[in-house]
């Protein structure tokens, strides 16, 4: 479904909807340009699970955790493809000890820097810039949350 | 006392041995990945994201550095222990251990900011340097406390208060992109190579920075905090709109570079006046990578003389701003000082380690 979204805010309102559907397990793949308000997003799924430190991009950090105790979800891991030149780099980042893990959501900014190695995600959000609004679509992939990789 | 570092926090692997005399230290080597001859020895070209790169770049860095096997001569080691990214991190942090425990030398544990402060200690390779690089000239010869430090990189913008050696206070920091990482994106908007920032400064050394009046986020938010997510959107709508023709091509990149350069060192330098005016500091110290940014340093400095001249301000030498292992060893001489050292049997890496 696409939301056409005016201010952070309103970013920020959709994020916490949609953190209501989250279980733990669930990886979440961010796609729009710099700008768009991934990391928004990723701010609002936080504070609405109980997270009130600042949540700040990870391009140059990579990942970044958030501890949060919400239901069954104890960790928020934020990661960010953007500075990957090549899909070989995720090796770095060690996310096949995060991803399928059922306390925790992970959300990937520049999912397509991985070029597939991550397989497929639960939800994939589509940020696109119109001027002074956003358009933001929430698609699920798949209806059970993540597999170990 | 004689001191091996060893820094593995992002993309960097470093390592370097630091001695300290009567309070002054002296860097005896200091080696990076990125630069070291192992390059061609080890596996050619270290990716830009080398976190697991790092295990194969550390001991044959300790090799160039000369380090015995036996550990003989070194006093201890100092390793950066966060924050960062976890598989980074650990090769550091478990090499550091293992090596303290085969030669019975004692541990240091790092956080990689505290390191970033004392890199204003140090001097380059092979010099002595007594405390502090002054660029201000006092009578003091050494950093004296509270000092209020900025520290600016790709992954950090903090205003941290320094008590004492080991005695921190956070008073702000970013709520969403650091300082060096605005400057890569907008470097990217403008279709300048990576790293951004000292590409942006070249580039802004022909530009007009008061061409567009870029925002100055959160400059008056009444508390230390920066924004800088909103900055970058703001260039990029004025890239992407069509202002730039707008404007009847007088505006250049080189304009657009110039005048956000501007707009980030105003926001910066009014919030470490504003840090100054608050907690009347008997040091300022600026560090961290994006303190090799030339504009910055020279309107903070020129600031600090006009409103509290008798504050010196510290800089880090150029070639120590960025990531390094001999600011881990030089912090971690201060703490094995005072005997605060960790157990290589239970020492892990921490991500979120904050300042204390």
């Amino acid at each position: 479904m696409t939301h056409v979204i005016r201010t952070e805010q309103e970013t920020k309102k959709l994020a916490g909807e949609f953190a209501q559907k989250l279980r733990g397990g669930e990886v979440v793949f961010l796609n729009g340009d710099l700008g768009s308000g991934k990391t928004t997003f990723v701010r609002g799924v936080a504070q609405s699970l109980g997270f009130h430190e600042p949540v700040r991009s990870p391009s140059f950090t990579l990942v970044n955790r958030y501890k949060v105790s919400s239901g069954g979800i104890n960790e928020i891991v934020h990661v960010d493809l953007y500075r990957l030149k090549t899909p070989d780099e995720l090796r770095a980042l060690a996310l096949d000890e995060e991803i399928g893990r059922n306390d925790a959501i992970v959300f990937v900014e520049w999912p397509q820097n991985a070029q597939g190695l991550l397989g497929e995600s639960t939800y994939s959000i589509d940020f696109v810039i119109n001027g002074d609004s956003r358009a933001i679509t929430i698609r699920q992939q798949s209806l059970t949350p993540h597999q170990p990789m | 006392m004689r001191v091996l570092g060893i820094e593995t926090s992002c993309d960097e692997t470093a390592a370097a041995i630091v001695s300290e005399y009567d309070g002054s230290f002296v860097i005896e080597k200091s080696v990076l990945a990125s630069q070291a001859k192992i390059h061609a020895q080890y596996g050619g070209v270290v990716p830009e994201v080398a976190a697991r790169e790092h295990a194969a770049f550390l001991f044959p860095l300790l090799e160039e550095l000369g380090v015995p096997r036996d550990g003989a001569g070194i006093d201890a080691l100092a390793v950066t222990y966060g924050p960062g990214l976890v598989p980074a991190l650990r090769v550091g942090v478990e090499a550091a251990k293992a090596l303290a425990w085969c030669w019975g030398k004692p541990l240091v544990a790092v956080n990689h900011l505290e390191g970033h402060i004392y890199s204003v200690w140090l001097d380059g390779e092979g010099k002595i340097q007594n405390p502090g690089t002054k660029i201000q000239t006092t009578q003091s010869n050494s950093v004296e406390f509270p000092a209020v430090c900025l520290l600016v990189s790709g992954g950090h913008t903090e205003l941290v208060l320094m008590r004492d050696h080991g005695e921190y206070e956070l008073l702000g920091m970013t709520r969403d992109d650091a300082a060096g990482e605005a400057f890569d994106k907008v470097a990217k908007l403008l279709g300048l190579p990576y790293p951004g920032g000292p590409e942006i400064s070249k580039v802004a050394l022909n530009g007009n920075p008061r061409a567009v009046n870029f925002p100055r986020p959160m400059i008056e938010s009444g508390d230390l905090d920066f924004s800088f997510a909103g900055l970058k959107t703001a260039v990029r709508v004025f890239v992407e709109g069509g202002e730039v023709g707008r404007w009847g091509g007088d505006l250049d990149i080189a304009d657009i570079a110039a005048s956000f350069q501007q707009a980030v060192v105003d926001v910066l330098v009014s919030k470490t006046l504003q840090a100054v005016k608050k907690v009347v500091p008997r040091s300022v110290i600026l560090s961290g990578g994006v303190s090799a940014n030339k504009l910055l340093k020279e309107i903070l400095e020129s600031e600090l003389r006009r409103v509290a001249p008798e504050i010196p301000f510290y800089v880090p030498e150029l070639s120590l701003t960025g990531d390094n292992a001999a600011m881990i060893a030089a912090a971690g001489i201060m703490r094995a000082k005072r005997g605060a050292f960790a157990d290589p049997l239970t020492l892990v890496a921490d991500p979120n380690a904050k300042l204390n």
